[in-house]
């Protein structure tokens, strides 16, 4: 098979390499190509190239997929569109500086990430976190799972056909980022949580909203149960569609609610509770079948507990600081830096030296975030710099069972199964 | 702690009560047809549903004072708080901010920055330039409609950035409630001890008291019990 050669009808002038690299950039732009087996046009295999600018691919994920027919044989992932050398750039950053950066990876539900990277450092540098910040932290994180889960089912069922679905999942979405607006200070990019605590507490109208979303939600829930659970047109495009067997899962290294969708009720929550998870009652809710429909089952489920974690945690918020009170670890209150000398030496000492873990301390801490267990690993050198930062992102992990449950699928369900997945390229590519 | 439960048996654990049949179809879901017309008559429900959106460049959003736009200088007496200490441009996550201080010619000890910009192209919002500014001296204001057409444009120098502090007053207090409280220990400062605090600045600072009334305030002032505990 020959394509016609671009750069050699034109004779380039100026800046040469370059012109002939666009060329060949031009020619390589196919996004079929087709191969021609046993000089017989009927059998021809063909090689879809998907992404990374595609729009059901959930952000710049490039897949290239042979095709026999309408069957895929064989999928390749492409990852690394997106990649902005986070980790590296952690390491020119105090932990501080570095939170607001988490919050553009996994954009979807920043929340926890920016208390995955806290609780990470809070345990290396051993930091007690006050009780109000923990419950104020984990209602923040069950807000953002709550809030990734609705993308999830709105693009979900979009990619199934029903493009309205998604205008209601985002109304309450909307719903979710004015309570964020409120109880942060912005609506996406939260940046809240506070090594040793949170950066403020939570106001009343923030308070007002969270227990009126909590009233309102679990009502929205239970039509949209009632639209799908029994609707066959979304089962026929779901059942048996991309499936992970129980067998497979551990082995292939799903997690989040990909993996719990082939029956394994791994959530760090339960597993190795942190902030105060071990002191709210929630269940962990599992399927057998590993489909995409358990995969649906499972977050939906999830929304109903988060639901009910936040209801706990307001009735139990307990009064008290919302930061540790040890200038060594956390800044000051702003009225101990205006009034005292004391003050305002850890405020800079805080801001250009930072917290310093002991030399040579190594952590790893995970939470369960809204795509499964968001790990951070940090090594100290003693400085206020991580000598190295690595993040162990749970989009990543769940994209690489793609490869083994696209193949033998129809090309038509690749969008219904990436959806099931739900990646998030900002945390996969970092 | 709480074991997995499940790890080496996986099992299904389903909050749903139709769980058993949470697969299969009766005769009237097989056909789908009352499905659609269920999801159709829900569709319907929506129009009666209040809207979210807002048509935005006709309709303005008014943001709460907790919300972080755009950094501004507080304007104090047709004067910056800042003393150019640089700390906010070290906090800085994106390096958004470059400063170059100046000292006063009549009071060598007043510093106040030659020029100040911010980068508007860089900054990210974050707000730390406020939470560590010592002065109170900038702080996030309500703008979040920012708009540049050059990227020498975007550069907002100290004339750009100041704001007189009776603008900012929604923010000031809102700092005052939600950040600048003091936590766990509980210090009773003496805010005439610090004639540099920004505080100091908003009232008449001689008290006309004689040494004596002075004494006594002073005593009066160690006796007083701190208002709360942990404010807040
Ligand atoms: S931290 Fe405050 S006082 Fe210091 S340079 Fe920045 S704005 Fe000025
Ligand atoms: S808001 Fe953040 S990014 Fe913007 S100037 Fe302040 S510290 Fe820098």
């Amino acid at each position: 098979m020959s394509t016609k050669k671009l750069k050699d009808k034109v004779k380039p002038t100026f800046f040469k390499e370059h012109q002939e690299k666009l060329y060949q950039a031009l020619e390589d732009k196919h996004t079929t190509v087709e191969i021609m087996k046993d000089k017989d046009p009927l059998g021809t295999e063909m090689i879809l190239n998907m992404g990374p600018q595609h729009p059901a691919t959930h952000g710049v994920l490039r897949l290239a997929l042979q095709l026999n027919g309408e069957i895929i044989e064989k999928a390749k992932l492409d990852v690394g569109y997106l990649h902005r050398g986070v980790e590296k750039i952690a390491e020119n950053k105090t932990y501080q500086e570095f939170m607001p950066y988490t919050d553009r990876m996994d954009y979807l539900s920043p929340y926890s990430n920016n208390v995955a990277l806290c609780t990470a450092v809070e345990k290396i540098a051993n930091v007690e976190v006050p009780e109000r910040a923990h419950y104020i932290r984990m209602i923040g994180c069950e807000l953002a799972r709550i809030s990734s889960h609705l993308l999830w089912l709105g693009t979900l069922v979009m990619d199934a056909g029903a493009v309205s679905f998604f205008i209601w999942t985002f109304r309450e979405r909307e719903k979710l980022y004015d309570i964020f607006d409120q109880l942060t200070g912005h609506r996406f990019t939260v940046s809240h949580a506070r090594i040793g605590g949170v950066a403020n507490d939570i106001t009343d109208t923030a308070m007002a909203m969270i227990k009126d979303f909590a009233n309102d939600f679990p009502q929205e829930l239970k039509d949209w149960h009632g639209l799908l659970d029994r609707n066959r047109i979304f089962f026929d495009r779901n059942e048996g569609v991309g499936v992970l067997k129980t067998e497979e899962a551990l082995n292939k290294g799903a997690c989040g609610p990909t993996l719990r969708g082939s029956g394994y009720a791994y959530d760090i929550r339960k597993f190795a509770p942190y902030a105060r998870y071990d002191e709210v009652e929630f269940e962990v809710p599992t399927r057998l079948e590993g489909d995409n429909l358990a995969r649906y089952y499972v977050r939906m489920e999830e929304m109903h507990e988060s639901i009910r974690i936040i209801q706990q945690c307001l009735d139990k918020l307990p009064k008290g600081p919302i930061r540790t009170d040890n200038a060594k670890q956390a800044y000051p209150s702003k009225d101990e830096v205006y009034y005292s000398m004391e003050g305002m030496i850890h405020d800079f000492m805080m801001t250009d030296t930072g917290i310093c873990p002991p030399e040579g301390a190594e952590a790893y801490h995970a939470v369960e975030a809204a795509k499964g267990e968001l790990g951070y690993f940090i090594q100290s050198d003693g400085t206020g710099h991580p000598w190295r930062l690595k993040i162990k992102a749970p989009s990543f992990a769940n994209l690489q069972i793609l490869e083994f449950i696209l193949d033998g699928e129809m090309v038509a369900d690749t969008v219904v199964i990436i959806g099931g997945v739900d990646p998030v390229m900002g945390e996969c590519d970092k | 702690m709480a074991q997995p439960t499940n790890l080496e048996k996986p099992r299904a654990n389903a909050l749903n009560k139709d769980y058993d049949r949470e697969r299969s179809f009766s005769f009237l879901e097989n056909i789908y047809l009352p499905e659609i017309f269920k999801a159709l008559w829900y569709s319907f429900k929506q129009i009666f549903q209040p809207t979210v959106t807002m048509s935005y460049p006709e309709e303005k959003w008014d943001p709460p004072a907790i919300f972080r736009g755009r950094p501004v200088l507080v304007e104090d007496n047709g004067k910056e708080r800042c003393v150019a200490c640089g700390l906010c441009a070290r906090a800085c996550p994106p390096l958004a901010i470059s400063m170059q201080a100046n000292e006063d010619a009549d009071d060598p000890k007043e510093r106040y920055p030659d020029f100040f910009e911010i980068n508007m192209l860089r900054c990210i919002y974050c707000g730390y330039c406020e939470e560590v500014c010592p002065e109170e001296a900038i702080v996030m204001s309500k703008d979040y409609d920012i708009v540049f057409e050059s990227r020498e444009e975007a550069v907002y120098d100290k004339e750009r950035l100041l704001v007189p502090k009776e603008d900012l007053q929604e923010r000031l207090d809102f700092l005052r409630t939600y950040k600048n409280r003091q936590f766990g220990q509980f210090w009773d400062f003496q805010e005439e001890n610090n004639i540099h605090s920004v505080r100091d600045r908003d009232r008449e600072f001689n008290s006309g008291l004689s040494l004596v009334e002075l004494l006594e305030r002073q005593k009066e002032n160690d006796t007083v019990e701190a208002d709360s505990k942990w404010a807040r």
